[in-house]
């Protein structure tokens, strides 16, 4: 059976039960009785178990098989939920999780068969109910509630279709060859989200054994979602029946499948069928309410009534209609690009516009200037469109971090609890994709050197368990997130005295360090402070590859630290990666453009207030002191011979930090795209961070101030 | 490597003749993306001395070597027949070199084109990897590839 134009799907839906799954082993960990968690990973495992199946990949399957039999097991109260279990569960998860990474590289599943897992599976099974792992008794148990549903719930709406009489010649002329025909209705669950998928691989397995005849809906409609949750059909087959529905059965998200054989001679005799049928509909009716009576009383202790589970299993939670569309990023980014392109040209408009006052009549020119405000308005309403639908909540990235906290806290011995907030902080695809890794880190980081053992923590005083935290939120243009612990904080001794032994400076030149620059000796290549090397870190490639990662996409962290007391990692963002507001200002003639982001106010001040502190020029302004720096010297441009005597001065902030930037002139604000300078150029100072297209095509460059800082 | 360039016929290479101070160099036709005239570049603060900044070409930016001084030769004298080639060079992307003149397109064959002996003292010939013989004039050949490279102390 052909499926890999559903590889996708299985890997996206793979993906979300495995997520599910792993949730739901935490909560259970933390709450053993919570019979809610239990039943959930019942389904996500059973989920993953027919898709595994459907797809072909056995080894999955008979993973995911045994674990669903654990659960069985503590759903019907003949086990407990120990630790032991819930680390076996994380193995299988990642076993389950290593063959997925199998399937998205090669559609193969990979040929580790995981027996020790399985192995263990059976032995926690084995012990927990006290008898040897019966496998036989499972499938038992899952016929049960699908016979007993198929009875009341699902109807044989096969029976009401109306032949064409090509239909029915066709139907006979396999009858004649000797085929059986089968009448069959599948039933879909109703939180299924590609309806067509399901049944198109319906179809697909049952046209192994025979031929379909007859749809019902027609195939078109059902391809095209034309229909509820439930089709019908009639196919020709040498095989019997049992094989057809177990397969039909047997892919994902197939709530129910009835058929029988029928006769050619019944079929055609239609009006009679009908009637009777009629009856049959009613006596089911009446069968349904007489069965429907003690659902509710069984849905009242559902520990010991797995067919009332399996009968609310369609309602689980998930959202039923989802009106998304699926968009390959390269179009998206093709679509951004383009949207650039018409920033860039109504900017050349704009220039005109400004340009050619005395030429245009004025009436005319009047016209022109709101026509290019109206454009003005659109572009910047595209560009918004079009970034929105590029923004993605970080939740994707760290929802995987409480379990790999879980684990690092085995692994440490140390009693941690990981805390988030501001998951549905959306950043753009590109960023949230390649935030993972700098994330990870720091709080690997947090969990190895920031914690402290849980003795030293009695000690002190603090709360055994360990806490971090991991906090998103939205400021101004870009996205802060902070990852902070309430451990030991860095000791900026000590990290001196490594630096001073490694020989990166002399102890005159450490006498003199800020906190801070000690603290950013921490990002150098190479540079780990721990004093053994664990599989966590200590190696010296963390954080530095955390620093250069961020700054990558344009960011930076930050660290504040208190000894004893913790310390917060802060990771800015931009918020946005191709077009920024900036402010466009001119050093000795050159155009450089500053992201308004990061502007705070622009102040006119006298040469003479300038006042000077250990030698460097400061502005005294608003109870601030703040350090000025010279853009004419700082971008090596040719000396002014003639100190001017009013300055405009930019005050630009990073976190709580001020500068004054020095610049010859303003020329408003504007709409910038931004492009890189390629990989020719030497750029490590990192103060220009990219260039921009003005609109009468002359090139000005970006001004990244958070380097100044 | 810079060898493995376009073929015409029978291993013949076409050449774009340029002339930088008196001496005339050629560039493989396959590099180049496009010829422009000279153009606003836009300085860019502390980058590697010989990039004169960069331009926007079409709205791509393009950095723009000066070849003069990568070679230490004299700087740059724009003229009117000064031109910017524009090279394209896969995985790098796209670069602009200056140069004084361009005079024309020749074909050469591999009888007429001697190779040149690497030369680590004499940095100018390190960008050369053969000298063409057109008629009775003499074409360095450049090696694309060390021009874009990086190891040249600044």
């Amino acid at each position: 059976m052909d499926v890999s134009q559903y590889l996708e799907i299985f890997i996206d839906e793979t993906n979300g039960h495995l997520q599910n799954l792993s949730d739901c082993i935490m909560s259970l960990e933390k709450d053993p009785e919570n019979m809610d968690t239990i039943n959930e990973i019942f389904r996500a495992a059973h989920s993953l178990k027919g898709m595994a199946g459907t797809m072909g990949f056995k080894r999955m399957q008979r993973l995911t098989h045994d674990m669903e039999n654990v659960f069985q097991e503590v759903r019907s109260n003949n086990m407990s939920v120990t630790s032991g279990l819930v680390d076996v569960l994380f193995q299988c998860l990642d076993a389950i999780d290593a063959y997925l990474e199998n399937v998205k590289e090669s559609s193969e599943e990979g040929t580790d068969d995981n027996e020790a897992i399985i192995q263990e599976l059976n032995d926690i099974l084995a012990a927990g109910t006290g008898n040897a792992p019966a496998k036989e008794e499972k499938p038992a148990v899952k016929e049960e509630p699908a016979q007993n549903e198929g009875e009341d719930r699902f109807q044989k709406k096969y029976l009401d279709i109306e032949f064409s009489e090509k239909e029915k010649e066709e139907l006979r002329v396999s009858e004649e060859k000797g085929m059986k025909l089968y009448g069959m209705t599948v039933y879909i669950q109703e939180d299924c989200l590609l309806k067509a998928a399901r049944a198109f691989l319906v179809f697909k397995a049952v046209e192994d054994f025979g031929n379909i005849i007859v749809y019902n809906p027609t195939s078109q409609d059902i391809e095209d979602e034309k229909f509820g949750f439930d089709f019908s059909f009639y196919f020709a087959s040498e095989t019997e029946l049992d094989k057809i529905l177990e397969v039909s059965k047997a892919v994902s998200e197939i709530e129910e499948v009835v058929g029988e054989k029928v006769e050619y001679k019944e079929l055609t005799a239609a009006a009679a069928k009908k009637e009777e049928e009629a009856a049959a509909a009613a006596r089911e009716q009446e069968q349904k309410k007489e069965a429907a009576a003690p659902v509710p009383a069984a849905g009242a202790k559902p520990q010991t009534q797995p067919q009332a589970q399996n009968g609310k299993k369609p309602n689980a939670g998930k959202p039923v209609t989802n009106r998304t569309v699926r968009v390959d990023i390269e179009k998206l980014d093709a679509l951004m690009n383009q949207v650039s392109e018409l920033i860039i040209a109504k900017n050349s408009l704009v220039s005109i516009g400004s340009t050619s006052d005395g030429g245009v009549g004025s009436s005319n020119s009047q016209a022109f200037h709101e026509q290019i405000e109206y454009l003005e308005r659109i572009t910047t309403g595209l560009h918004e469109s079009v970034m929105k639908v590029r923004m993605v909540p970080i939740e994707s990235v760290v929802q995987k971090f409480p379990r790999m906290i879980r684990d690092l806290s085995k692994k440490l011995d140390k009693k941690m609890e990981l805390h988030m907030t501001g998951e549905d902080t959306e950043l753009d695809r590109t960023v949230v994709d390649q935030i993972g890794d700098p994330l990870q880190h720091l709080l690997r980081n947090s969990a190895d050197h920031g914690l402290e053992n849980t003795e030293l923590r009695k000690k002190r005083g603090k709360p055994e368990t360990g806490s971090i935290h991991l906090n998103a939120f939205q400021e101004g243009n870009n996205v802060i997130i902070e990852v902070s612990d309430d451990g030991n904080g860095i000791d900026t001794e000590n990290v001196k005295n490594k630096a001073i032994e490694r020989g990166l400076i002399t102890p005159e030149q450490g006498a003199a360090l800020s906190q801070k620059e000690i603290i950013d000796f921490l990002f150098m290549p190479s540079f780990s402070m721990a004093k053994q090397i664990s599989d966590v870190s200590g190696r010296g490639v963390g954080l530095d590859v955390v620093k250069s990662n961020i700054e990558a996409l344009g960011g930076d962290v930050e660290v504040k630290s208190i000894l004893g007391e913790g310390s917060k990692f802060t990771v800015r963002l931009p918020l946005t990666l191709a077009i920024i507001q900036a402010l466009m200002v001119e050093v000795r003639g050159e155009k450089y453009a500053i992201s308004l982001g990061s502007i705070e106010t622009i102040e006119e001040i006298m040469a003479d207030e300038i006042k000077f502190v250990q030698a460097k020029e400061v502005i005294h302004i608003r109870g601030m002191v703040i350090p000025l720096i010279r853009l004419d010297q700082l971008l090596d441009c040719e000396p002014e011979e003639e100190e001017k005597e009013s300055l405009t001065v930019i005050i630009v902030r990073k976190g709580d930090k001020f500068a004054g930037l020095i610049v010859d002139e303003l020329n408003g604000q504007q709409e910038i795209v931004i492009k890189s300078l390629g990989k020719y150029i030497n750029n490590s100072t990192k103060i220009i961070s990219g260039a921009t297209v003005l609109g009468d095509g002359e090139v000005a460059l970006i001004l990244d101030v958070n380097t100044l800082f | 490597m810079a060898n493995n360039i376009s073929v015409v016929e029978n291993g013949k290479k076409q050449f774009i003749v340029v002339k930088i101070g008196s001496e005339q160099y050629g560039i493989d036709i396959s590099y180049v993306d496009n010829i422009v005239r000279m153009q606003k570049i836009t300085r860019v603060p502390k980058a590697q001395s010989y990039f004169k900044g960069i331009i926007n070409l079409r709205g791509e930016i393009v950095p723009v070597m000066s070849i003069r001084t990568k070679m230490d030769l004299e700087p740059d004298v724009f003229t009117d027949v000064t031109r910017i080639i524009i090279l394209k060079l896969e995985e790098h992307g796209v670069l602009g070199l200056i140069v004084d003149e361009v005079k024309e397109v020749v074909t050469l064959g591999p009888d007429e084109i001697d190779k040149v002996a690497y030369d680590a003292k004499n940095s100018k010939s390190n960008f050369i990897n053969g000298v063409g013989k057109h008629g009775d004039e003499l074409i360095s050949l450049f090696d694309t590839n060390s021009i874009i490279d990086e190891t040249e102390t600044v």
